[in-house]
């Protein structure tokens, strides 16, 4: 979410004439809730909605809301049936993924791998899948594994979700891990026979590289069946039917003060479309002078100011980096009503 | 003649494993080095590429740092927020681990210079994310009254002299300059202790007789005197260590945060080794690029910084 | 309170180290080893207080524990101590000979001219920023490694032993590269002090230079034990590079126990894999950290282990420094 928010801030100061300054940094998800409510920082964004033990120390004193979208593939290193050489990718689906991380499924000939890739079973070697995880805390993993936990019941019981899991294919299989998406990213690349999770952008701007030695996956939508490939539309077509799960379930859409973890549970593996997407939540407060920051009112207008800016102009083609997803206008409006919240 | 053959093929022997031995320590010694032209030459050629596409070595210098979507950007806040902490952090380094280092090399008899010792050894294999997470520490429970008490009335009373003031010295934020720059001195202290500690220790004892002889006050004799036997190692320490600080990445995330601004020192503060940290692991090769070109440039300064205390020295 | 008074009395404090330096000089100077200390004892006070709550929680089971699970809030930082204790011996391993290499190139075998050049280009390897050791460790020397011991291997046991470009191996390697430059400074320069005297005798006796490096070299054993830790010191603490090329994994220390017991070829065997240290698992999981109940104490109780550690081998450099003069 790093480099997207950086655009925006860069893009808003030049806007502003060079008036505003927004500094983001990234420290991590988790880092940036707590430092948030601790009053470090004037606003938090995180891959996750606000957990909620920490939602009830602060409920209803601040609002949460997405920005953009992010979505996270699969990338295989597998040179006997590259895409470069065979013209097809992988199809899995979440249950084969969770098997693979679990340590289950151990080899590329597997038979549940074969089934779900009639045109491809009879190259799969029988070699050991080395299944590549993030050896740092991210919320890369944090939304990849939320997936597996609401796809596959056994992933619940065994692993469940967060921003680090144990791993059982670590002990298990050839399990290893990497710092960072570049990271894993690097990682597959070099090592053959292996799987890794990566968010979009890192296979989009290395595609070819990819090709050459693998590819990435389809994954199947286990609510529709079908399978989708990484793609803009797919996922913005995920959000969308997310939302509209959420809506037909509760009859509203999400308040802004609410929380926002049964929200994202809905978004998660949702009706149709590319099924592992995550959402950048920003954290602001409502009342910036009771919450007993300094300068509070013209803070609070300039971060409104840029926000407005954020979920209306900054969700336009031009102004959104490559490897994120805007997001679809009814989530967008979300956040503007959030926005009129905050004081004064 | 059997114990003249005996004797000559005996040192026919030594001479061959003489030269095996230095040729093994020679093999040793260049081993060490070669790693350092390779990642130089990797940084440099890639570096040097990056600057020139990103718009030029003065643009890379001064401009805002690039986002994906740019196609030019530089380092400008990054430089100076390194300078800057690096500045403090060695001047506070070297003012502490010098005299540390002298009383550990000089008073070796003493137990409590044998606790400091073990205590800078210690100091040296801290994390030093660690290190930053201290001063992280102290700074939270400092910050209220520090700005109440000190920095604000000061602040208050020095910034009608210039509109520069505020920058440097004002009521701090949770994170800042000089939270960076006092974890870069913890950092600092030890390497300059010990290697300062070494000077002193190897001096000859009829050279330290000497120079207590002539010299009268004890001070007179280890600062003035014996200031030739030790300055080269004394200018090693400092300079190893603060080009050491200038790379740091870890004592600086919790403590500067980062920034990618021009902004004030008493809030978050940018520095290239952060911004090396991040940029290079992103996927965006204009990103990429400006992470070569930043490390091309710290590079050049701490090449710059040998460089001429080499001469001088 | 607190924190205001530490920082407020520092300044002071410090001025009168230095004022009493010209006063009364060796009061002055243990001032300044007491400034350490106090440092040292604050920061363990800081990880005491700071690992309590998992202590409290699960008594020393934390540093027995080799699962790393969040999600489950159970923490044990064993592993990433094997990490680190098998990450710095091999540094180590690689990097004294390295040291002393450098020291006798440079006394015995260089030029006078060339003698400067070689010192200045070994001392900036110490100096290059951690972060760019670790991009070039991820890029570069990872795959490269995986590649050269893989080749090994092959011909030696017919199997790849590395199966990923980044485990404890490239961290150690990476390390020992880094630190080289610390334990060189340290042997070099007691190397050079031999006093003439002693040269003269050793080559009076009709010693090759290489004896004679040999000589020497026992000669400064001490500098040699300082530089070892020094170096040892660097490589236990570095954080940033070893975590970009350590790898992650959390649980193969347990794995290969339960198969195999520990002996000398299973832990050989570990070094291959991926793993992780106690410093880089701190870089790793701390910013993330907050947003669990355990997990910031469980790193402290890392920190904590590390500082023991520490003790340990320093208490255990001193006996034998303590013996080695009886």
């Amino acid at each position: 979410m790093a480099p997207q928010m950086f655009s925006w801030s860069k893009t808003f100061h030049r806007v502003t004439g060079g008036k505003i300054q927004v500094n983001y940094q990234s420290i991590g998800s988790g880092a940036g809730a707590a430092q948030f409510l601790e009053k470090k920082l004037d606003f938090g964004a995180s891959d996750v909605p606000m957990p909620r033990d920490k939602y009830q120390q602060a409920a209803g004193r601040f609002v949460q809301f997405p920005v953009i979208i992010g979505s996270i593939v699969l990338v295989y290193n597998l040179p006997e049936i590259a895409y470069s050489k065979t013209g097809m990718y992988l199809n899995l689906t979440s249950e084969v993924i969770s098997l693979i991380y679990m340590g289950e499924i151990k080899q590329w000939c597997d038979p549940r791998i074969k089934a779900l890739n009639p045109g491809l079973a009879d190259k799969l070697p029988c070699k050991d899948i080395v299944a590549v995880h993030r050896s740092d805390g991210s919320g890369t993993t944090a939304a990849f594994t939320l997936y597996l936990t609401r796809a596959y019941q056994p992933w619940n019981q065994t692993v469940g979700w967060g921003y680090t899991v144990n791993w059982p294919a670590d002990e298990k299989a050839k399990g290893t891990g990497a710092k960072g998406n570049e990271g894993v990213s690097q990682a597959v690349l070099q090592t053959p026979y292996s799987i890794g999770y990566v968010e979009f952008a890192y296979w989009a701007k290395n595609k070819d590289k990819y090709d050459r030695v693998g590819g990435v996956a389809f994954i199947r939508n286990d609510n529709d069946g079908m399978y989708y490939f990484p793609t803009a539309e797919n996922v913005a077509m995920g959000a969308a039917a997310g939302l509209e799960r959420y809506t037909r379930k509760y009859g509203a859409k999400p308040a802004p003060d609410a929380d926002w973890n049964p929200v994202s549970i809905e978004f998660t593996n949702p009706p149709r479309g590319y099924p592992i997407l995550s959402f950048v939540y920003v954290f602001l407060w409502k009342d910036y002078a009771a919450e007993g920051y300094g300068d509070a009112a013209t803070k609070a207008a300039l971060l409104k100011e840029f926000f407005k800016w954020v979920l209306t102009e900054g969700q336009k083609q031009d102004n959104v980096v490559e490897g994120y997803i805007p997001l679809p206008s009814e989530v967008a409006k979300i956040g503007l009503e959030a926005l009129n919240h905050i004081k004064p | 003649m059997t114990a003249e053959r005996k004797a000559e093929d005996i040192t026919a022997v030594r001479m061959v494993i003489n030269w095996l031995g230095l040729g093994l320590f020679a093999l040793l010694g260049v081993a060490a080095v070669v790693p350092l032209f390779l990642i130089i030459g990797d940084v440099y050629v890639k570096g040097i590429d990056a600057i020139n596409r990103l718009g030029g070595l003065w643009h890379f210098l001064t401009e805002l740092p690039p986002t994906p979507l740019d196609e030019r950007g530089g380092i400008g806040p990054m430089l100076v927020g390194t300078l800057y902490m690096t500045a403090l952090g060695a001047l506070l380094g070297i003012a502490v681990g010098f005299p540390l280092g002298v009383y550990i090399g000089e008073m070796r008899k003493e137990k409590f210079a044998n606790v400091a010792r073990a205590g800078v050894n210690v100091l040296v294999e801290f994390p030093t994310i660690v290190v930053g997470l201290f001063v992280y520490a102290v700074m939270s429970l400092a910050k209220e009254d520090l700005n109440r008490y000190l920095l604000g009335p000061i602040s208050n009373t020095i910034s009608p002299l210039g509109e520069w003031i505020p920058w440097f010295i004002g009521p701090l934020d949770g994170f800042n300059a000089y939270a960076g720059a006092a974890a870069l001195t913890l950092i600092m202290i030890p390497y300059v202790a010990l290697i300062t500690a070494s000077a002193y220790a190897s001096i000859e004892q009829p050279l330290r007789e000497a120079a207590y002889a002539t010299a009268g006050r004890e001070f007179n004799a280890l600062f003035i005197v014996l200031r030739k036997a030790v300055s080269r190692a004394v200018l090693t320490a400092a300079l190893l260590g603060t080009a050491k600080i200038a790379g740091e990445t870890a004592p600086l995330l919790f403590t500067a945060l980062g920034n990618l601004y021009y902004a004030s020192f008493t809030g978050p503060t940018a520095a290239v080794s952060l911004w090396i940290w991040y940029a290079a692991q992103t996927s965006y090769e204009v990103q990429i690029d400006s992470a070569y070109g930043a490390a091309a440039v710290l590079l050049t300064i701490i090449l710059t910084i040998f460089i001429i205390a080499r001469i001088r020295g | 309170m607190l924190g205001f008074l530490l920082v407020v009395l520092l300044i002071p404090y410090l001025i009168a180290a230095y004022g009493l330096l010209f006063v009364k000089l060796r009061w002055g100077l243990r001032l300044f080893g007491a400034f350490i200390v106090a440092t040292i004892g604050l920061l363990t006070a800081m990880f005491l207080v700071e690992a309590y709550p998992i202590i409290a929680r699960d008594g020393v089971a934390v540093f027995f524990q080799t699962r790393w699970d969040p999600v489950r809030e159970s923490y044990g930082v064993l592993q990433a101590l094997t990490g680190t204790v098998l990450t710095s011996a091999v540094a180590m391993a690689l990097a004294m000979p390295m040291a002393i290499g450098v020291a006798v190139t440079i006394n015995e075998i260089l030029p006078a001219r060339l003698r400067g050049i070689f010192g200045s280009l070994v001392d900036l390897t110490a100096t290059m920023p951690t972060v760019i050791f670790g991009l070039w460790g991820l890029f570069v020397l990872g795959p490269f490694l995986k590649d050269a011991v893989n080749s090994v291997s092959r011909y030696l046991v017919g199997d790849d032993v590395m199966t990923s470009p980044y485990t404890l191996f490239t961290a150690g390697v990476l390390l020992a590269i880094m630190i080289t430059p610390y334990a060189a400074a340290v042997i070099r320069e007691g190397y050079a002090l031999v006093p003439k005297p002693v040269e003269e005798a050793i080559y009076a006796v009709g010693a090759t230079r290489f004896e004679a490096a040999f000589i020497k070299l026992r000669y400064v054993r001490n500098y040699i034990l300082g530089g070892f830790f020094l170096a040892l010191g660097r490589a236990m603490g570095e954080t940033v590079a070893v975590a970009m090329v350590v790898g992650g994994n959390f649980s193969r220390f347990t794995t290969n126990i339960l198969e195999s017991g520990i002996t000398i070829s299973s832990l050989i065997a570990l070094i291959f894999e991926s793993g992780i240290t106690i410093s880089s698992l701190i870089a790793l999981q701390f910013p993330n950290a907050a947003s669990y109940q355990y997990m910031v104490p469980a790193l402290f109780a890392g920190a904590l282990l590390l500082t023991l550690f520490g003790l340990a081998i320093n208490a255990v450099a001193i006996y034998i420094i303590q013996r080695g003069q009886i």
